[in-house]
């Protein structure tokens, strides 16, 4: 299996904090990296770095052969890498279909195919009952279903999804690993998921990084991170005191 | 009066009916000099015109793309100044001059661009005044190609020839009426297309999430940059016939902060990011300061007999009022806030939906 993803030592300082300090490790093409850690470990920090939102303070991000690290975010996802946000951002008074559609633009310049498009990823996210609605109006499930819709119709080989069981009920979160494994089983798409529910995570994830106080604390394969004492102690401790 | 509420909700879809009433409007306004012969009217119709035209323009970059230029008389004066100069100075026939100054104003817009839209946050916003001042300091300064404070008065509009068959020699009133209209419904046409295209869709995601956009392959400062530039266009279109039709232009008049503040008037009154929010805009804000110039509202007041022309009230009033319209116009922004936060067409179409609904 050919390497996707490389992040090499990358570290980024806001003043004198290290949200992220030296991490490396890589991702195969079409599995899913799970990852994990505290409140304030630095997930999403490190999703930024990589998908360009601000460039690392150190280290750089290989994707596809090709150093990304220092590239604008619209470059990276016309790459073929896209993300979701853990704050949801729906473009609030475009409506559903108009929210996928302005991903979906992005491989065609006309809006005929981009709506077919669209139309699909709604299907995918079993959402197409609603196109016409208001994307700022929908309840918070749907607005996470909606953000992976909308990156999904970006074409990517590499999706990046931030905390999107984050604040659903057990069943929407059921929902949403279904649609991850689906999005697997569909070939072609590599996927790296920060989740903050331990059972989901193991569930889906072909390999678990944690991340801690910035760092990277430990990688492996579910079974090898739930058996790492270290995780345990600075980690899964804290999460079942 | 529910079945005008049903026609007003049917004609917001493009039903046959709405199809019908714009024809039927269309012809109206091009028949309307056939009928109309009072040139004040015309004159009002021209106005009209031109506000119609300006906040369209200042739409495509405020309302669609959310990025709110507060200086937009810029692109204004670029068209008014090429266009004269060239015409005084040079006899270059003010159609090419048109075109010249949509030249100097796209020049103008890409340099603002490409320095502001690289940084986000209120950098935009800052500069748009700044430009615009220095502008019109430029217009009082450089003398010997504006004619300083004094302006420049054209003597003599070129007859307008196709051929050799003259089309206009712009004497009258009606000849501009026609340009206007031209140039507005090109103006709504050009919007239109602009919402209905990839471009319109990207203006609009930026407006609504700046960072959700440009994660979606949206390069901002292109996008941007894209906007100003089809803003500028028309923007200058409006300066550029502006001065022909008044035929005297001044650093005053056509590089003015006021120009720029109700250009963007029209929109907010008339429903930002809309097609016919700054129709509507215009149609509100245009007979306003016509009345509010003409003291028409101090005179209606003394008919209601509230207060009388000799009294001290009067008097006040009837020197004051018609220089009050900043005051006004601040009200007025006051209540469209409060009330209609998405402008007279937001407001409209709410109040037709609820009824509707009732
Ligand atoms: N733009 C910023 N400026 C300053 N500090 C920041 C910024 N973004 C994040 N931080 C800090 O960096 C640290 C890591 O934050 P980050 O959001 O990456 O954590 P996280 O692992 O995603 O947490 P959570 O699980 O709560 O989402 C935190 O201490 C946070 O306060
Ligand atoms: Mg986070």
């Amino acid at each position: 299996m050919a390497t996707i993803l490389e992040i090499k030592h990358v570290s980024k300082f806001f003043g004198g904090l290290a949200a992220n300090s030296d991490v490396s490790f890589s991702l195969e093409e079409g599995m899913i990296m799970g990852m994990i850690g505290p409140n304030g470990a630095g997930k999403t920090t490190l999703f930024n770095c990589i998908t360009g939102y601000y460039p690392p303070s150190r280290g750089e991000v290989i994707f596809k052969a090709q150093k990304i690290s220092g590239l604008e975010p619209d470059r990276i996802c016309r790459l073929g890498m896209v993300r979701t946000w853990q704050k949801v951002r729906p473009l609030a008074k475009l409506s559903v279909i108009d929210n996928v559609m302005v991903g979906a633009l992005c491989r065609t310049n006309s809006l005929k195919t981009a709506r077919e498009l669209a139309m699909e990823q709604l299907k995918v996210v079993r959402m197409e009952n609603k196109p016409d609605f208001p994307a700022g109006g929908l309840p918070i499930g749907e607005q996470k279903k909606l953000e992976v819709a909308r990156a999904l119709a970006t074409q990517p080989q590499l999706l990046l999804l931030d905390e999107v069981m984050g604040g659903l009920n057990p069943a929407e979160s059921d929902e949403i690993i279904q649609l991850i494994l689906e999005i697997k089983k569909g070939g072609g798409i590599t996927q790296m998921v920060i989740e903050h529910d331990m059972k989901a995570i193991m569930r889906i994830s072909d390999r678990i990084v944690v991340i801690n106080s910035g760092e990277k604390l430990a990688e492996g394969t579910p079974q090898e991170i739930v058996n790492n004492p270290e995780v345990v102690r600075a980690y899964l401790g804290d999460f079942h005191a | 009066m529910k079945s005008t509420l049903a026609l007003i909700r049917t004609t917001a879809g493009t039903s046959p009916v709405a199809t019908a009433l714009g024809l039927a409007v269309l012809a109206g306004l091009f028949l309307f000099p056939s009928f109309v012969k009072s040139p004040y009217t015309l004159h009002i119709m021209i106005l009209f015109f031109l506000s119609t035209i300006q906040g369209e323009a200042w739409n495509i970059i405020g309302g669609y793309t959310g990025q709110y230029s507060i200086g937009h008389v810029a692109y204004f004066g670029a068209g008014a100044y090429t266009t004269m100069i060239l015409m005084q100075y040079k006899q270059i026939p003010p159609w090419y001059g048109m075109l010249a100054g949509i030249g100097v104003a796209l020049v103008v817009s890409l340099i603002i661009g490409s320095i502001c839209f690289r940084l986000q946050g209120p950098y935009f916003v800052l500069a748009s005044i700044a430009v615009a001042e220095i502008m019109r300091l430029s217009a009082i300064n450089l003398k010997d190609i504006t004619n300083g404070a004094e302006g420049i008065l054209i003597t003599e509009i070129p007859v307008f020839k196709i051929g050799n068959t003259v089309v206009t020699d712009f004497l009258s009133k009606v000849p501009f009426y026609y340009v206007g209209l031209v140039i507005t419904l090109v103006t709504i046409l050009v919007t239109w297309m602009v919402q209905n295209s990839k471009l319109g869709y990207y203006f609009q995601a930026i407006r609504e999430d700046q960072d959700a956009a440009h994660s979606l392959g949206i390069s901002l400062p292109l996008y941007k940059n894209i906007a100003l530039a089809l803003s500028a266009v028309f923007t200058s279109l409006s300066g550029s016939f502006y001065a022909i039709y008044i035929g005297y232009i001044d650093p005053s008049t056509v590089l003015n902060l006021d120009i720029s503040v109700q250009i963007v008037l029209v929109c907010i009154i008339g429903g930002i990011g809309t097609i016919w929010g700054p129709v509507i805009g215009a149609m509100v804000l245009v007979p306003l300061s016509e009345a509010l110039r003409s003291d028409l509202i101090a005179g209606m007041i003394f008919k209601t007999g509230l207060t009388s022309e000799g009294s001290a009230i009067g008097t006040f009033l009837k020197e004051n009022l018609a220089h009050a319209h900043a005051l006004i116009y601040g009200i007025l922004v006051v209540v469209v806030i409060l009330f209609m936060p998405d402008g007279v067409l937001g407001w409209v179409k709410k109040l037709t939906v609820q009824k509707g609904r009732g």
